[in-house]
C-alpha cells in the first residue's frame, strides 16, 4: 500500500534574509512541504523458493479448526455450517483472494518460510496453482482421503496440462471467459476481434487477468493456442497496447466490469460466465456471448499450502464438497460450472432454470472451440507479465 | 538548575515532534531508499545490491507517465487557482453574513471521503447519465463521453483539491487591513489598480500556499485517473500502485516513488524561488 503524507515544516530564512519567511505569512505553512511516499511492509523481504514438494499427511478423523481462503461470492451461506455439523470441524472461511497476483504477493513471504498464515486451503486459478507448486509452496495431496474426488471429478477436469494427475489441486469451480455484451447497445458484437472495431471505441473493457485476456486476443489473431510461442503472447499484448493507447479499450478491470455494463458505459467486455448469469438477473439485456473464436475455460483450484495446519480437516472439506448433493448447493448459488458429476439431476429438482442453462451445464458442441490457457515457463510468464502490466498501468 | 532547565526546554518541547518525524518519516524513507537499490524478484528474493539501474529504468520506462502527471497536476492547479481566487475573494469581502455558510460549503465535502466523492463523479458522469446526455445534445463532448478522458481526470483533481486552494487564499485575504485599500483609493487608485497593487500582492502568500497544497498531492494522485480516466490517462501514481500491488516489483516501485518525490521537491523549490521573488511578493506585508 502506498500512503501519502504531508510533511509540513516551517520555512527558515533563505539567503540570509530573515524578514522573508515572515513576509510569506500563512504561505509558510506549506513551504517546503514534502511529499513522502512511504512503503508499508514488503521491505526487506529476502527469500528463496525450494522446489522439493511435500505431501499431505492425513491422520485419523477430522476435528479442530480449519481456515479456508477463497474468492468473494463463491459459496452459499449454508455449506459451511452444514460441513461443521457433519464433521465437528470448526471452519474459518475467509474471502481474501481477489486477484491471483495480488494474493500471491500477500502470502509469498510466509510461504517462502514454510508457513501458510494459518490457512489450510487456498483457492487459486490454474496457472497460479502451478506457479506455487513449482516454487514448492503447495503440497501433494493424500488421495486416499478424498474418495469423492476420485469418484465424481468430471473427466474433462481430471487431466489438465498444469497438473496431469491432479496430484496437488482439486477444482473448486470452473467457468468460461468470453464476451459479456449489452445486447441492446451493441447487438453485433460476436467475436473478440469485434472489440477492436472502431465502432466500439471507448466502449470496451478487458480483464486484468493475463490468462483470460491475452489468449483470447491471440485467438482473434488466428494463433493456435496449442503451439503459441512467447512471441505470439507478446504480439497479442502489442495489439492490446495499441487499443489501449488509442482509447479503444476504456478500462482494464476485474469483476468491476459489472458496474460499466450496468451503467451502459461499455457495450461489451471480456468477462466470466457466472457473472453474466448473475448480471442478467437484474438486466436481461446483458448476455454472455460465446466468441466466434471460442472461449477460455478456467478453473479455480483448492490447494493445500506448505505449513498448512490440520490437513486432515482440509481433505475432509475437499471430500465433502465433492459430494454432488453438497456441490449442487454451491453451484446453485454461484452459477459457475461445477467440476463434480451428478450435480445436474439434483439441480433439476431444486432449480430447473439453472439446470438447463448452457452456462452452467454447457453441451460439448457449445464449448468445442474453447481452450484452457496454455502454461508458460516461469521466465516466459515473467516476460509476459511485465509487458502486460506496462499496458495496464500505461 | 534553572539555567540548565531553561537550556533544555526547547529540546524537550521539540522531542515529541522530532521523535514522530524520525519514526514516521526518516525510518520509512531509509527503508524506501534501501529497497529502491535492491536487485532480484519476489520469487528469488530481493537483495541489497546498489542497483542504481532501477532509477535509470524508472525514468526511461515511465517518462510519459511522469510528464502526464505533471501536466495534469499543473493544469488542475491553474484551474483551481482561477476558480478558487474569485471564490475566496467573494467569501472574504462580499459574503457578509453568509461568510460562515460559504466557508462551511467549501469544507463540507471533506465530511465524505475522497474516494466516495470520486466514485460519485464516476456515476454522475457515466455515458448514459442525464448530465452527459445534456452535454452531448449541446455538442460539448468530443466523442459522446466525459469519463475516460483527460478532461475528466483534470476536472476530478481540480474538484478534489479545490478547498486546499480556497482556504489559504481566503486566510490571507481575510487578514488584509481594509484601510490599506481605502488609502489606495484616497490616493486616486481605481478599484482595479487598488486590487492589482494592494490586494493581489498581499494575498500572494495564500496563492503560493494554495498552489503548493494543490499541486503536490495532485501530482502523486492515482484515484482520479483510476476512476475517471481511461487506459491512456494513467498517472505515475497508477504506475507505482501497479508495480507494488500487481507486479510486486518493490525496488522499481520504490525507485519511482523516490524519483517522483525528488522531482516534486525540485519543482517546489524552483517555484518558491520564483514566487518568493520581490516581483511577485510586492512590498513587505503589513500587520502580519
Amino acid at each position: 500500500m502506498l500512503s501519502r503524507r504531508f510533511k509540513e515544516q516551517g520555512k527558515g530564512s533563505r539567503g540570509g534574509r530573515p524578514g522573508h519567511a515572515r513576509r510569506l505569512g500563512i504561505g509558510a505553512l506549506a513551504l517546503a512541504a514534502a511529499l513522502a511516499i512511504a512503503a508499508c511492509g514488503g521491505s526487506g523481504v529476502e527469500s528463496s523458493g525450494s522446489t522439493d514438494v511435500q505431501t499431505v499427511k492425513v491422520t485419523g478423523k477430522p476435528s479442530g479448526d480449519l481456515t479456508i481462503s477463497n474468492w468473494p461470492l463463491y459459496i452459499d451461506n449454508k455449506t459451511v455450517p452444514d460441513f461443521e455439523k457433519a464433521t465437528g470441524v470448526h471452519v474459518k472461511y475467509i474471502e481474501d483472494v481477489n486477484d491471483n497476483a495480488e494474493f500471491f504477493g500477500k502470502v509469498q513471504p510466509l510461504l517462502a518460510q514454510g508457513q501458510s498464515g494459518g490457512r489450510s486451503i487456498f483457492v487459486v486459478t490454474d496457472w497460479m496453482a502451478k506457479k506455487m507448486y513449482d516454487l514448492g509452496y503447495v503440497q501433494n495431496l493424500d488421495k486416499s482421503a478424498i474418495p469423492n474426488v476420485k469418484k465424481n471429478l468430471l473427466p474433462a477436469f481430471s487431466h489438465p496440462t498444469f497438473d496431469p494427475n491432479r496430484d496437488f489441486s482439486v477444482p473448486w469451480q470452473s467457468g468460461m471467459t468470453g464476451l459479456i455484451v449489452r445486447t441492446d447497445l451493441a447487438p453485433n458484437v460476436k467475436s473478440i476481434c469485434d472489440l477492436f472495431d472502431p465502432k466500439y471505441k471507448g466502449k470496451v473493457d478487458m480483464l486484468t487477468e493475463i490468462p483470460d485476456t491475452v489468449p483470447l486476443v491471440m485467438k482473434c489473431m488466428g494463433v493456435n493456442l496449442d503451439h503459441a510461442t512467447v512471441d505470439d503472447w507478446l504480439a497479442a499484448i502489442d495489439k492490446i497496447k495499441g487499443a489501449a493507447e488509442s482509447g479503444q479499450i476504456r478500462r482494464f478491470t476485474g469483476n468491476d466490469y459489472a458496474r460499466d455494463l450496468t451503467s451502459g458505459d461499455v457495450d461489451a467486455v471480456i468477462g466470466w460466465s457466472g457473472d453474466a448469469v448473475q448480471l442478467q438477473a437484474s438486466n436481461p439485456d446483458i448476455k454472455f456471448v460465446m466468441p466466434k473464436e471460442g472461449c477460455m475455460i478456467f478453473s479455480d483450484n483448492m490447494v493445500i499450502p506448505v505449513g498448512a495446519p490440520n490437513p486432515t480437516a482440509a481433505e475432509a472439506w475437499m471430500n465433502y464438497v465433492y459430494d454432488p448433493k453438497n456441490q449442487a448447493q454451491i453451484t446453485d448459488y454461484n452459477y459457475y460450472f461445477s467440476p463434480v458429476s451428478g450435480v445436474k439431476p439434483i439441480l433439476q429438482k431444486i432449480d430447473p432454470k439453472a439446470a438447463n442453462s448452457q452456462l452452467i451445464f454447457p453441451t460439448k458442441s457449445f464449448t468445442k472451440t474453447c481452450d484452457v490457457a496454455p502454461t508458460l515457463t516461469p521466465d516466459e510468464l515473467q516476460q509476459v507479465t511485465q509487458a502486460f502490466d506496462a499496458v495496464v498501468s500505461g | 538548575m534553572t539555567a540548565t532547565r531553561r537550556r533544555l526546554t526547547p529540546y524537550v518541547l521539540l522531542a515529541p515532534g522530532a521523535l514522530w518525524l524520525i519514526v514516521f518519516f526518516v525510518v520509512p524513507m531509509y527503508y524506501m531508499v534501501r529497497l529502491s537499490l535492491d536487485a532480484g524478484t519476489l520469487e528469488t528474493g530481493f537483495r541489497f545490491n546498489w542497483q542504481f539501474s532501477n532509477y535509470k529504468d524508472a525514468l526511461s520506462l515511465y517518462d510519459s507517465q511522469f510528464l502526464r502527471s505533471f501536466y495534469y497536476a499543473g493544469l488542475a492547479t491553474l484551474v483551481a487557482l482561477l476558480i478558487g481566487y474569485p471564490l475566496a475573494y467573494a467569501i472574504a469581502f462580499k459574503a457578509g453574513k453568509w461568510k460562515n455558510a460559504m466557508l462551511f460549503a467549501v469544507v463540507a465535502p471533506f465530511f465524505t471521503t475522497y474516494l466516495i466523492r470520486t466514485l460519485a463523479w464516476e456515476t454522475i458522469l457515466s455515458d448514459q447519465s442525464p448530465v452527459v446526455k445534456t452535454l452531448n445534445s449541446l455538442s460539448l463532448t468530443s466523442n459522446g463521453r466525459v469519463l475516460a478522458t483527460s478532461g475528466a481526470v483534470i476536472a476530478g483533481i481540480t474538484y478534489n483539491f479545490l478547498p486546499f486552494m480556497v482556504l489559504p487564499i481566503y486566510a490571507s485575504l481575510e487578514r488584509i487591513d481594509e484601510r490599506l485599500i481605502e488609502a489606495a483609493k484616497d490616493l486616486y487608485a481605481s478599484s482595479r489598480a487598488a486590487f492589482v497593487r494592494v490586494t493581489l500582492p498581499l494575498s500572494a502568500p495564500g496563492m503560493v500556499a494554495g498552489t503548493l497544497l494543490t499541486f503536490i498531492p495532485a501530482a502523486g494522485d492515482y484515484v482520479n485517473a483510476f476512476f475517471l480516466g481511461g487506459t491512456n490517462n494513467k498517472m505515475i501514481g497508477n504506475t507505482i500502485q501497479g508495480l507494488y500491488l500487481t507486479q510486486r516489483d518493490y525496488p522499481a516501485a520504490a525507485a519511482l516513488s523516490f524519483v517522483l518525490m525528488a522531482l516534486i521537491m525540485v519543482a517546489v523549490f524552483v517555484y518558491i524561488r520564483f514566487a518568493g521573488s520581490e516581483a511577485l511578493m510586492g512590498e513587505e506585508a503589513v500587520g502580519a
